[in-house]
């Protein structure tokens, strides 16, 4: 059991961020900043949830209290363990002091582990007003920021502009080769809820090319069924199902991604196509 | 003297877990693990116990499975669409989180509330509703048990989140 902690806590230590380069605050003459680095070092091989760190990233706060990374740090357990309260404040902080480097990580957090969309969109778009380089990718690095915004669209009912955003990204992620694993049905999700079914299943198509997935199966056919096309529709619920057996399916650790399915809703499809 | 020891410590938690804002500013006692939560014998079931010992609960996303439920997701949805009674009308928004820990026999216990508005500042929602989230979430039986290595059951933390708008559950998390 122990070997299995220690592996998991390893894993877990694994997805943290890169510290700074604690010689470029001595180097700018920041020394303040330097020794409150240096001390959060020595989190390193210390879990983001013990006290050894947490107690280790205070000491650092109380060497330089504008030291932006630490409070970063620190907010960390308490996003993933849910005290939304501590981490925003935490968060806040961090951002207070330095806007352009942790506005992007806050607002996707906002989306990720609350569905704040109201807030993600805010935090989004300030930063994109705050820098004129591109804005990035989301924490875990499945989404663009701007496609995480599109999604928040969506969620608070304005799925034109969302189209509009996520159309736009996919663009440039096509031009970039670098599109996200879960884009195309995302668009394609919009579509169908929009009435597009054609466009809709033009995007699943280009999904199943990318990354096939057991959600693309199965929008794929209820777009057929719009479309009457029951044939393929029972073919699509089919392989959707495969594929969920087979864990082919939408992923996040930590949360539900939007537009994931579950066996339930292949089954009552099933169950329709049967009867 | 063990039994007073109990309570000391549990209200010594409990006050910190209050204290948000002295939390980040102050010094603090931290336990093992941030979130992690003692057995209060004032307020638990006494039966309830972490099969592996409290030091050994991981989180539900150490096994890198995502969020896992009895009946997936939809069967969670379906248990709190059926069961709570929304209370409207009193303008009653935000968020409510109901912490605990599930052991290897899938039973859950030690249960906690963090409440706040979409502002992340800490409020009290109506006891209505929050007294029915408790209970609707204590009522259920099974609970997934997640397995460690060598296919050894687990004790775990989860969560659910409740979005809360005019009293009405708007969506559950994770």
């Amino acid at each position: 059991m122990k070997n299995f902690i220690l592996l998991v806590l390893l894993c877990s230590l694994s997805g943290a961020f890169a510290q700074p380069n604690c010689e470029a605050y001595k180097y700018f003459g920041d020394t303040l900043k330097y020794e409150a680095c240096k001390k959060l070092e020595e989190t390193k091989g210390h879990y983001q949830f013990s006290k050894e760190y947490q107690t280790i990233v205070d000491e650092s706060l109380s060497i330089d209290p504008s030291f932006d990374y630490a409070y970063w740090a620190k907010s960390i357990a308490y996003l993933k363990s849910g005290d939304f309260v501590t981490w925003k404040k935490l968060i806040d902080k961090a951002v207070e002091l330095d806007p352009k480097s942790h506005l992007g990580y806050r607002g996707w957090c906002r989306y990720q582990f609350f569905r704040d969309y109201k807030g993600a969109i805010q935090d989004i778009e300030e930063l994109d007003s705050l820098v004129d380089h591109d804005i990035g990718h989301s924490q875990n690095g499945t989404y663009h920021l701007n496609i995480a915004k599109g999604l928040c669209y969506k969620a608070i009912g304005e799925k034109d502009k969302a189209i509009k955003i996520i159309e736009n990204q996919i663009k440039l992620n096509e031009e970039e080769n670098f599109i996200g694993a879960y884009d195309y049905l995302h668009l394609g999700v919009l579509y169908l809820e929009t009435g597009k079914y054609e466009k809709a299943l033009e995007v699943f198509k280009k999904q199943s090319e990318v990354n096939e997935l057991a959600e693309n199966q199965y929008y794929s056919a209820l777009a057929y069924e719009a479309l009457k096309n029951h044939t393929e529709y029972k073919i699509c619920l089919e392989i959707a199902k495969e594929h969920y057996i087979r864990q082919s399916k939408m992923f996040d650790p930590y949360t539900n991604p939007m537009d994931k399915i579950y066996i339930e809703n292949i089954e009552a499809e099933l169950k329709t196509v049967n009867n | 003297m063990k039994k007073t020891f109990t309570i000391l410590f549990s209200l010594i938690f409990v006050f910190s877990s209050c204290q948000t804002k002295e939390k980040i500013e102050d010094k603090e006692d931290y336990l093992r693990w941030i979130g992690d939560i003692e057995q209060n014998n004032e307020m638990d079931d006494t039966e309830f116990k972490a099969c592996m010992g409290d030091e050994n609960i991981l989180q539900y996303f150490h096994l890198q499975e995502g969020p896992m439920y009895y009946g997936e997701k939809p069967g969670i949805q379906n248990t709190f669409n059926t069961k709570y009674k929304p209370v409207t009308g009193n303008n009653q928004n935000g968020y409510i989180r109901i912490r605990f820990v599930v052991n290897c026999e899938g039973k859950a216990g030690r249960f906690r509330i963090l409440q706040s508005d979409y502002d992340y500042n800490e409020i009290q929602f109506d006891e209505s509703i929050v007294d029915q989230l408790l209970e609707i979430t204590k009522g259920m039986e099974n609970w997934e048990i997640l397995y460690g290595n060598e296919k050894i059951p687990i004790d775990y933390y989860l969560y659910l989140i409740f979005k809360i708008n005019d009293g009405q559950i708007t969506e559950i998390l994770p």
